[in-house]
C-alpha cells in the first residue's frame, strides 16, 4: 500500500507537468480547432537555448529558466506565423502537415546549434527532499507541483477575470460571432499561441530540470505526452487537460513500478486508444457531439 | 548505377506506402496507422523468410495478409472516430505496434546462425535477395512489379462503381449514407485494402533494407505516408507517385549537397507547395489538361475533385 501511494504521488507530480503541456495544446486547439504538432519541438528548442547559455556561459539556473521560456515563446511565434497565420481558412490538414515539417526543421536547428546528443540541464534547487511519514517527496517534484498549481491559478484568473480571457473564450466558442463583436480573432489567436508557448516553456523547464538533461528527442516526447493528456481529458477543455495529464502521470508511474519500464509507454497508448474509441470526446469532453462535428468540419 | 537502383527501390516502396494512405484518404479518413501495418508486414514476412526459410513470395503475401487482418480488426473501433481523433487514435495504434516490436525477442538457430528479431537490437540479416543471388536490378524489377500491379488495380478501381462509392463517402458522408451506401462497410474495406498494401510495402522494405528496427516505423514515416497523397493530390493514383518522386528524388536526394541545411529547406519547400497547390500537385485541372493533350479530354474538362 505504501508503494502504491508513493508511486501515485510521483505520478501526480510528473503528471502536473504533463497537464501544463496539455494546456498549451488545448489553448491552441480551443481557439483554432487545429493541432500544433511543433509545440513539443519548440519547447525543445527553447530548452536548447537554455542549456546553450548554461554550457557556454555557466549561467545561473533561474537565468536558464528565463532563457528557456523566452526561447520557447520566440520559436512559438515563428511556428504561428509560418504554419498557422500563413495558412488560414479551411486548410486545417495543410497546417497540420506544415507544423510537422517545421518540427523537422526545429530538430535540425537544435542539432546544428549543439551537435552532441545529450546536454546537461541545471536543476532549480540542490537535490533533496521532504519526508512525511513513510513517504518521500523529491524536491524537484515538489517544485513541479507548486509551479503547476500556480500556473493553473493564474491561467484561471486570466481567462475569467480579464478582457483578453473573455475575448479568448469568445473566439473559442465561435470565431465568426466574436469577430462581429469587434474582437480580432487573428490577434487573439496570436496571443493564445504566445500564452501556450509560455506555459509550454515553463513545463519544459520543470520536466528537464527533474531529468537534468536534454536531448533533441524531447520535442517528440513532449508533443506525444501533451497530445495524449489532452485527448484523455477531452479536446479543448481546460479541466480536461489537467485531469488528463494527472491520469497519464499516474498510469505511467504505476505500470513502470508494477510491470517494468518496457510497458510504460505501451500502457499509455493502449489507454489512449481505448478512451478515444469508447468515449471519443475524452473523459471530461463537454458538448462532445458538437465539438466533434466542428472539428470534423474543419479538418 | 547502384545508387539509382537504390533510389528506385525507395521510390517504389514509398509509393506503395503512399497508396495505402491514398485509399483511406479517398474515403476522407486521415490515418497514421499505415506505418503500423507496414511494420507488421515487414516483421511477418521477415520472420517467415528468415526463421522458417520460406520463399519471398509467400512471405510477402503473408505479410500483406497480416497487415490487412490487423487493419480489418482496427478498422471497426478506430473508424468510430473522425478527423483529429482518428489521427491520434491511429498514431496510438502505430506506436503500440512499434513498442510491441521494440520488445519482441525471438532468436532461433537456423543453419548454425542465430537469427530473428532481437528486441532493441532490431531484426538483422533479412538476406533473402543476397542468399538467392538476386542483384539490385532484379530487386528493382520485383518491387516495381508490385507497384505497377497495385497502381493498375487502384486506377481500375476509379473506373468502376466501387471507386465512386469510396469517393462519395469521402465527399459527403451524410449524402452517401442517404443514397444507401453502407458507410461502415466502405470504411472498413478501405482500411483493409490500405492495410494489405502497407503490409506488402513493409515486406518489400524489410527485404531490400535487410535490417529493420523499431525506429524505422516512427510517426515520421506515418506522416510521410499521408503527406505523399496529400501533396500529390487525390484526383489520380499518379499524384502519389509524382509526390514520392518529388520528395524522395528531388527534395531528399537532389539536395544532399546542402548537408545539414537540407531538412530546413525541405520543410519550407513542402509548405510552399501546400500553399500554392492546396489540393495537390496533380489536381483535377492539371489532370484534365493532360487528358486533353493526349486527346482523351472530355469537353467539360472531366476533372474530378477530391
Amino acid at each position: 500500500m505504501v508503494d502504491f501511494i508513493q508511486t501515485t504521488i510521483d505520478g501526480l507530480s510528473i503528471g502536473s507537468a504533463y497537464s501544463l503541456i496539455a494546456l498549451g495544446f488545448t489553448l491552441v486547439f480551443g481557439v483554432m480547432r487545429r493541432i500544433n504538432l511543433s509545440y513539443g519541438p519548440s519547447i525543445m528548442l527553447g530548452a536548447f537555448a537554455g542549456t546553450w547559455i548554461f554550457v557556454t556561459l555557466d549561467a545561473q539556473p533561474w537565468l536558464v529558466a528565463a532563457v528557456t521560456v523566452a526561447g520557447t515563446v520566440a520559436v512559438g511565434v515563428y511556428v504561428e506565423r509560418v504554419c498557422f497565420w500563413a495558412i488560414r481558412r479551411d486548410a486545417a490538414i495543410a497546417s497540420m502537415v506544415s507544423s510537422f515539417v517545421i518540427w523537422m526543421q526545429l530538430e535540425e536547428v537544435a542539432t546544428i546549434l549543439l551537435p552532441g546528443r545529450t546536454y546537461p540541464f541545471p536543476e532549480l534547487f540542490r537535490t533533496g527532499g521532504v519526508e512525511i511519514g513513510p513517504y518521500f517527496f523529491r524536491m524537484e517534484y515538489v517544485t513541479t507541483l507548486t509551479v503547476a498549481i500556480l500556473v493553473l491559478v493564474m491561467l484561471r484568473l486570466l481567462l475569467f477575470k480579464t478582457r483578453f480571457g473573455l475575448a479568448l473564450r469568445a473566439v473559442s466558442e465561435n470565431p465568426a460571432a466574436a469577430a462581429y463583436m469587434g474582437i480580432r480573432p487573428g490577434r487573439v489567436i496570436f496571443r493564445a499561441f504566445v500564452l501556450a508557448s509560455l506555459i509550454g516553456g515553463i513545463a519544459g523547464y520543470l520536466l528537464l530540470a527533474a531529468d537534468q538533461q536534454v536531448t533533441p528527442y524531447f520535442g517528440l516526447w513532449a508533443t506525444f505526452k501533451g497530445l495524449i493528456a489532452m485527448m484523455l481529458g477531452g479536446m479543448g477543455s481546460i479541466p480536461g487537460a489537467v485531469v488528463g495529464g494527472l491520469i497519464l502521470g499516474v498510469i505511467e508511474s504505476q505500470t513502470q513500478w508494477y510491470l517494468g519500464n518496457a510497458y510504460k509507454d505501451l500502457s499509455s497508448y493502449l489507454v489512449l486508444f481505448m478512451v478515444l474509441v469508447l468515449r471519443p470526446g475524452g473523459l471530461l469532453g463537454q458538448g462532445i457531439a458538437e465539438r466533434e462535428a466542428q472539428a470534423f468540419r474543419r479538418i | 548505377m547502384a545508387f539509382y537502383f537504390g533510389l528506385l527501390q525507395t521510390i517504389g516502396i514509398h509509393t506503395l506506402l503512399g497508396l495505402s494512405a491514398y485509399v483511406l484518404l479517398l474515403t476522407g479518413q486521415l490515418s497514421l496507422a499505415q506505418v503500423g501495418f507496414f511494420a507488421i508486414g515487414a516483421y511477418v514476412s521477415g520472420i517467415l523468410t528468415v526463421i522458417f526459410e520460406y520463399h519471398i513470395v509467400p512471405g510477402l503475401f503473408a505479410g500483406a495478409l497480416a497487415g490487412g487482418a490487423f487493419a480489418f480488426l482496427v478498422g471497426f473501433p478506430a473508424l468510430r472516430v473522425k478527423g483529429l481523433m482518428l489521427v491520434v487514435a491511429t498514431i496510438a495504434f502505430s506506436e503500440i505496434v512499434r513498442l510491441f516490436f521494440f520488445n519482441l525477442n525471438w532468436r532461433v538457430m537456423v543453419n548454425g546462425v542465430e537469427v530473428g528479431p532481437d528486441s532493441t537490437q532490431g531484426f538483422r540479416e533479412i538476406r533473402f535477395y543476397a542468399a538467392n543471388g538476386w542483384d539490385t536490378f532484379d530487386v528493382v524489377l520485383f518491387i516495381w512489379l508490385f507497384v505497377i500491379v497495385v497502381m493498375a488495380m487502384l486506377w481500375w478501381l476509379d473506373r468502376v462503381r466501387a471507386g465512386a462509392t469510396l469517393r462519395a463517402v469521402g465527399a459527403d458522408e451524410l449524402a452517401a449514407q442517404s443514397s444507401g451506401v453502407n458507410i461502415v462497410a466502405v470504411k472498413v474495406t478501405a482500411m483493409t485494402v490500405g492495410g494489405v498494401i502497407a503490409g506488402l510495402a513493409g515486406g518489400l522494405y524489410a527485404h531490400s533494407a535487410t535490417y529493420v528496427d523499431h525506429l524505422t516505423f516512427s510517426v515520421l514515416l506515418a506522416t510521410f505516408a499521408v503527406a505523399y497523397p496529400i501533396l500529390g493530390g487525390l484526383s489520380s493514383v499518379f499524384g502519389t507517385l509524382i509526390a514520392v518522386i518529388f520528395v524522395q528524388g528531388i527534395l531528399i536526394e537532389g539536395m544532399r549537397f546542402l548537408g545539414d541545411w537540407r531538412n530546413i529547406l525541405f520543410g519550407l519547400l513542402i509548405i510552399v507547395a501546400m500553399n500554392f497547390r492546396p489540393s495537390g500537385l496533380l489536381d483535377g485541372n492539371v489532370l484534365s489538361r493532360i487528358r486533353r493533350m493526349i486527346g482523351h479530354g472530355k469537353p467539360d474538362g472531366g476533372g474530378r475533385h477530391a
